[in-house]
């Protein structure tokens, strides 16, 4: 047996195997490719479109409702990524939706409540306004996550377990009397689209995500939050403020989790606060995972991410389509998680 | 007992790292194994212990050919591995650390916690260490973790023990007692591999030698009658200086000085002064607390009660962040626990701390940050094939060098070496020294806290002696010798000056 012969110059077999087992991006890259077959097939035999025009526009519609469907998850599994790498967890999320979604419809309900209509503010300032402040808010409640993990020193399981329950109940509390309606100006946020499609939502995943994969690889801190998720004190011991960047990265994560209250509540009009964002902390976990983030920290990508939401969005959609009985998602959904990360399992070399 | 690896190959992608090596080994041998970084020695004994799999050869174990797929089965073979890099548990115990994967069990099958911490105390003893069994692995020093490692493969009854560098982090005396262990288990019939830069220690306590050179078999023989220039001329191709490398510096003003440093337990009433262009050394032995006192300095070792002076000023560094503002650099020991961020390429790993120089509008300018990189990599001499490449794709070696490489180019007032040439290889070793003195002459002020009697005094031109966290004596110039190092580390005090 000669040793030295199968390795110069690689084959392109040889060399897709070694990516297939080391990379992950790949191998997710390819789940999605084949979910995304599976569905267009699907698809084809459920319409009866008699043109591939008609077709064409079938495929289209069902991808962008897909899409905008799943973009509040999408933009907040983004902040989740960065929460995982680092070697933490969020579970706050739902929670700070809906706090935020309640904050901003109150800011701007046109009843007499309204908080910037007692103040006299009104039309597109009042909206600019809302939104600042929704931001804002979404910020400081994730902050205040970030002060209890970093200065606190509290796991973050615990200090987000506990923001969860409580954002949730004082937000249903303050609610309780109140029922909010919105401004028409205020839902052009999300509506605003082209040919009667409502593309803004996936825009601004589209914009974000852009935005977090620059970050996670070009600047300091994005590097910052791989290396605290993959050897804390030797982080520190390099001259990085560990605690600051902590709290930034639960930080960063409120302001996402804000951006995607804004989308919907302007979607949508309304909110229920008992069950809105409820589980949102599961989804945005399950699409990081999907997606080839490892839970223990240090590796992981906001690729990886987006396709992760993407494939579980495209599950879900599949199922819709062969008519699965719904009661049989979450299995599926489970199915997915185990049978992405059993994938991706690197060899243990 | 007879161990043999014939005819081994290995590579990592295009990197032929072990080319047809053949290694035996009886009862009753201690075996160096010797050859620069990244000669392959680790390797090689990886794949004896389970962790890699060769691409080609055999192991036969007492003439029967056997496979080791995983460290398990190495270990049922009755070969203990203890690794380069520290392997224990942080969040247990030491003793069941020690026992981990093959636990003591009383006859109920539950664990039996009070003979495990017994049998661990008798290791102990015998090695004349004093360490509580029930204690955390995780509040113990890099020092003690060596030797809970080196303890546990003495408590597993192994016929063959593969020991890979395993006294980087001890003192003198500790190395004697683990040479006497050692000795004791040779009489006994067991074989043991030792890897080490340290070629002393290798003429102390070893029977045999090899020496391998980028994956080759280059020398062999038994021990006696070697010297060790030779060895080292076997190693790295041509003699290695020995002479001390003080030399006469303009010294500049005093840019830091400590006065009465004190922490629980750990070190009291330390004070000195440093000026720029100086190399200071700090040596004791297990538990003087060095590493402790200066990573307190660099604000990473919590709260301290005395008085820090940088450049004159009063100075309290809370965190690491504003050390390195400060100008304060702080080269760790411990590479795998506090030098190296393993998911991270070797640029990353080689530059971290200089990334909030090199950006431009909060990005980073990968083009400058390898610029600098690069600069460390020639003069460090570090062997590697893309600095794209994981940090753990590095020997032992490299990855130390990668860890300086991060401070060098932070261009700080005061830096901080402690253990720096950890696994490093009797050729690279001179290069750092040469690094490090090269930093004094531009004025750097420079700390060396090591273990190592003889790079104390071939580097620094003043050293502190620490024992039991206090500063037992000061030596400089010609008063820096083994002897009068020992002494002080060992509790002795400082003889008047005649
Ligand atoms: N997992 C890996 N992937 C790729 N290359 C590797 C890997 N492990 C080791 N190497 C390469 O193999 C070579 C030999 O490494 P090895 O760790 O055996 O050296 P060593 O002799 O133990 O050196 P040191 O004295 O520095 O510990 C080096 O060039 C190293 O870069
Ligand atoms: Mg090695």
């Amino acid at each position: 047996m000669d040793h030295t012969e199968n390795k110069k110059a690689p084959g392109v077999l040889s060399r897709l195997g070694r990516a297939w087992r080391t990379n992950p991006l790949f191998s997710t890259g390819i789940a999605l490719i084949v979910m995304v077959i599976v569905q267009t097939v699907a698809l084809t035999m459920n319409s009866s479109s008699a043109s591939f025009g008609d077709w064409f526009q079938n495929w289209l519609l069902n991808w962008v409702s897909l899409l905008r469907n799943n973009s509040a998850i999408g933009i907040i599994a983004l902040g989740m990524t960065f929460v995982i790498i680092s070697g933490g967890i969020d579970l706050s999320v739902g929670s700070v939706y809906v706090a935020v979604g309640a904050f901003t419809m109150m800011l701007l309900d046109t009843g007499p409540n309204g908080w910037l209509g007692s103040l006299g503010l009104g039309g597109a300032p009042a909206i600019l306004i809302a939104l600042v402040l929704a931001l804002l808010f979404g910020g400081l409640l994730g902050e205040g996550n970030g002060l209890l993990i970093s200065y606190g020193r509290m796991p973050p399981f615990i200090a987000t377990l506990g923001a969860m329950q409580i954002l949730r109940s004082v937000t249903q509390y303050c609610m309780k009397l109140q029922s909010p309606t919105l401004p028409e100006g205020y839902k052009d946020i999300a509506r605003l689209g082209i040919g009667g499609q409502q593309l803004m939502p996936i825009f601004y995943w589209a914009i974000l995500a852009a935005a977090m994969y620059f970050i996670s690889k070009k600047t300091p801190f994005g590097r910052y939050v791989f290396a605290i998720g993959s050897n804390e004190r030797t982080t520190r011991l390099s001259g990085v403020d560990v605690r600051k960047v902590k709290r930034r990265v639960y930080a960063l994560t409120g302001l996402l989790v804000a951006v995607a209250a804004v989308i919907q509540t302007s979607r949508i009009g309304s909110m229920d606060y008992a069950s809105a964002g409820s589980g949102f902390e599961m989804d945005a976990i399950a699409a990081v995972i999907v997606g080839g983030t490892s839970m223990s920290g240090g590796r992981g990508s906001i690729v990886g991410t987006v396709f992760g939401t993407l494939i579980v969005a495209v599950m879900n959609n599949l199922l819709n389509l062969i008519g699965v009985d719904p009661y049989l998602s979450a299995a599926f959904k489970g199915a997915i998680i185990i049978g992405a990360v059993l994938l991706q399992r690197k060899d243990k070399a | 007992m007879t161990l043999e690896m014939r005819n081994i190959y290995k590579s990592f992608g295009a990197n032929d790292v072990l080319k047809d090596i053949s290694f035996s080994l009886k009862g009753g041998e201690i075996c160096a194994l010797l050859g620069e970084n990244g000669a392959g020695k680790s390797t090689l004994m990886n794949i004896l212990g389970g962790v890699l799999p060769a691409d080609s050869g055999s192991i036969l174990l007492d003439g029967q050919e056997v496979q080791f797929p995983t460290p398990a089965k190495s270990l049922d073979a009755g070969i203990a591995f203890i690794h380069q890099e520290l392997n224990l548990v942080n969040d247990l115990a030491i003793y069941e650390n020690m026992f981990i994967g093959r636990e003591l069990k009383k006859k109920s099958g539950l664990l039996d916690a009070a003979a495990m911490m017994a049998r661990c105390r008798e290791v102990f003893a015998h090695m004349d260490i004093d360490l509580d069994p029930a204690a955390m692995v995780r509040d113990l020093d890099a020092s003690y973790k060596q030797i809970v490692e080196i303890a546990r493969a003495l408590l597993m009854n192994a016929s063959v023990i593969i020991m890979d560098e395993p006294t980087t982090s001890l003192t003198d005396p500790e190395i004697d007692r683990v040479f006497d262990m050692m000795r004791t288990l040779q009489a006994k019939g067991v074989a043991i591999v030792f890897i080490s830069h340290k070629l002393k220690e290798v003429l102390a306590v070893c029977t045999r030698y090899t020496v391998l050179r980028d994956g080759a078999m280059v020398a062999q023989g038994p021990v006696e009658g070697v010297t060790v220039d030779e060895l080292a001329t076997h190693m790295v191709g041509h003699q290695v200086r020995t002479e001390s490398l003080r030399q006469e510096r303009a010294l500049g003003k005093e840019v830091l000085r400590a006065e009465g440093l004190g922490q629980e337990n750990r070190f009291h009433d330390v004070s000195f002064s440093l000026r720029a262009g100086e190399v200071l050394g700090f040596t004791g032995l297990l538990g003087d607390g060095r590493s402790e006192l200066f990573q307190a300095i660099f604000g990473s070792g919590g709260k301290y009660r005395g008085q820090l002076y940088l450049e004159g000023q009063p100075v309290r560094v809370h965190s690491t962040r504003q050390a390195l503002e400060l100008g304060i650099g702080y080269v760790p020991r411990d590479r795998k626990e506090n030098g190296i961020i393993k998911d991270m390429d070797i640029l990353e790993n080689g530059s971290i701390v200089t990334w909030p120089k090199n950006t431009r509008l909060g990005v980073l300018d990968w083009a400058k940050v390898r610029e600098g990189f690069s600069r460390q990599v020639e003069g460090l001499k570090i062997k590697m094939d893309s600095e794209k490449d994981p940090i753990g794709s590095l020997s032992g070696g490299n990855q130390q060098k990668v860890v300086l490489a991060k401070w060098l180019n932070a261009g700080p007032k005061v830096l901080i070496f402690d253990n720096p040439t950890q696994g490093v290889d009797v050729g690279a070793k001179e290069d750092i020294y040469d690094t490090v003195l090269a930093l004094a002459n531009q004025g750097v002020a420079v700390v060396v806290l090591s273990s190592e009697a003889q790079e104390i005094i071939r580097l620094c031109d003043r050293a502190l002696v620490l024992y039991h966290g206090r500063v037992q004596g000061e030596l400089s110039g010609e008063d820096m010798t083994d002897q009068e190092i020992m002494r002080l580390a060992t509790g002795g005090e400082t003889r008047g000056r005649v």
